[in-house]
């Protein structure tokens, strides 16, 4: 767990607004703000935690984070390094082999027709599936298209890595697999934002935490701090879900 | 994502649809191309039978417009609802969104190439063999792919920011059908509309390929130009919207 605070913050969010427009040229617009005023930095090799209530503004945050959306006003400053969510099954098609919807998506994560060629086993590997690769997805379990879907995402290798809450990946056996392999990326010296309800999963995995409340940061800081302050803001231990 | 990239994903997605298309129906190949002989039956028994229009070769002449026309439709059709449909993916990665109608494109494009194909063959069998003039052909699609990707762009550009055009998309798609020299030949406009018609690129793009797949003639260049100039307008206004709306669309379509 080490990261360099004194260096430049390979991302940087100033006064961040995000707001979501309904289109209707005939009638009254009708839009909601999801990130009113957000600021932080993020630093090389530092596991980041977001957290704040349902309905903060977490998901909108990582998509401006992950390039999906750019801000309304306020300033996103970044070194270039590329973001990118931990999604899961992007792309999958029931109709598709398993073969055929690892290629799809791993095209759209971003991998070469090289690379994928290189990892398929690998990926067939931890994804357990054996002779059902070459079915259609169509006539897998929800264990096994969970398991496919995590052996895909899981190979992308971005330089800040996006996560969104607890992952529900598959059986309990393999649950723990891909809960082990996100807690290593997490632990490594990699760059990792994390956006979670879970207090001890941030405790347990993170270096620093921001509180988001409303589309604005409460806090940033080290992690007891910004978990001290949260939990008093809502006097429980563990703050309720809207 | 580089433009490499972009070109392996969305020719993999093609044939990924092209696949899951032929899994779902059994006989989708089939239907593909039993399609455009079902219209044309329907409008030789109504025009050719029923109101005695049409002449001898009414047949292929049907076919010829039906299945050109078939073409640009559904690219238009497919294009404009592809960005729209894809609020899910655009909310979980970054993606080009030029990627989603170029995907509609090349998919409706393979669909055009086979029953093309084979109503080449039903020409030939019908009494008109290939002619020089069929070295026109490539062109004439070319052109005509032109217009219906500029067109399929500018559709699901705008159908996320204006959700309404698909009704205005539709009839004016129904107008086109009717007016572009599908179920009648062009000289049968009256001369006063004629200069009006002929604004319509579709009707010269029919009238080339019925010149060179019946009358075994080169088309009028003349009448083409403006197709060229359609398809260039229609490709650079999409391609600046899109451009504009880039990263509006997963906000648009995040629910």
């Amino acid at each position: 767990m080490s990261f360099d605070q004194s260096q430049a913050p390979v991302l940087s969010l100033r006064n961040v607004r995000v707001t979501y427009r309904r289109p209707s040229p005939l009638g009254r617009r009708s839009s909601h703000t999801a990130l009113a005023d957000v600021s932080f930095d993020l630093y090389h090799g530092e596991s980041l935690a977001v957290i704040g209530r349902n309905g903060a503004g977490k998901s909108t945050l990582l998509k401006l984070l992950g390039g999906i959306l750019r801000p309304d006003s306020g300033r996103l400053y970044s070194t270039g390094a590329r973001a990118a969510l931990l999604a899961h099954q992007v792309g999958f098609d029931p109709q598709l082999t398993g073969r055929d919807n690892i290629v799809l998506s791993a095209l759209l994560l971003g991998f070469s027709r090289a690379e994928i060629a290189r990892q398929m086993d690998g990926i067939i590997a931890f994804a357990e599936l054996g002779d059902f690769i070459d079915q259609p997805l169509g006539t897998y379990s929800l264990g096994m298209r969970a398991r496919l879907g995590f052996a895909v995402s899981s190979r992308l290798e971005p330089e800040i890595l996006l996560i969104d809450e607890a992952l529900g990946v598959g059986d309990a056996a393999f649950q723990a697999k891909s809960s082990k392999l996100i807690e290593d990326r997490l632990k490594s010296d990699k760059t990792v934002v994390l956006v979670t309800h879970s207090i001890p999963a941030v405790r347990r995995l993170c270096n620093r935490a921001v509180w988001i409340e409303d589309g604005v940061t409460r806090m940033e800081d080290d992690v007891e701090p910004v978990l001290a302050a949260y939990m008093d803001a809502y006097g429980v231990k563990n703050p309720p879900s809207r | 994502m580089r433009p490499r990239q972009l070109v392996s994903l969305v020719a993999f997605k093609t044939y990924a649809e092209l696949r899951a298309e032929a899994s779902r129906y059994f006989l989708s190949i089939f239907w593909w191309v039993l399609d455009p002989i079902l219209s044309m039956m329907v409008y030789y028994l109504v025009f050719g039978l029923l109101m005695q229009r049409g002449g001898p070769d009414f047949i292929p002449f049907l076919l010829v417009g039906i299945v050109v026309w078939q073409w640009f439709e559904r690219s238009a059709l497919h294009g404009m609802a592809s960005i729209n449909g894809n609020g899910a993916l655009m909310n979980l990665i970054q993606i080009p969104k030029l990627f989603f109608p170029a995907v509609t494109t090349a998919v409706d494009t393979v669909k055009f190439a086979i029953v093309f194909s084979l109503l080449l063959l039903f020409v030939w069998g019908w009494g008109y063999p290939p002619s020089m003039a069929y070295l026109a052909l490539p062109l004439l699609m070319l052109l005509e792919l032109a217009l219906l990707a500029g067109l399929a762009l500018l559709l699901a550009a705008a159908m996320p920011l204006f959700p309404d055009l698909k009704y205005l998309a539709e009839v004016s798609l129904r107008l086109g059908f009717f007016g572009s020299g599908i179920l009648f030949s062009a000289s049968m406009v009256p001369a006063a509309y004629q200069d009006l018609y002929r604004l319509n690129p579709m009707v010269n793009l029919i009238q080339a390929y019925r010149d060179v797949l019946i009358h075994g003639v080169w088309p009028q260049w003349a009448g083409l130009t403006g197709v060229v100039l359609a398809a260039l307008l229609l490709l650079g206004a999409g391609l600046t919207l899109l451009r504009r709306f880039e990263y509006d669309y997963p906000r648009l379509l995040s629910r």
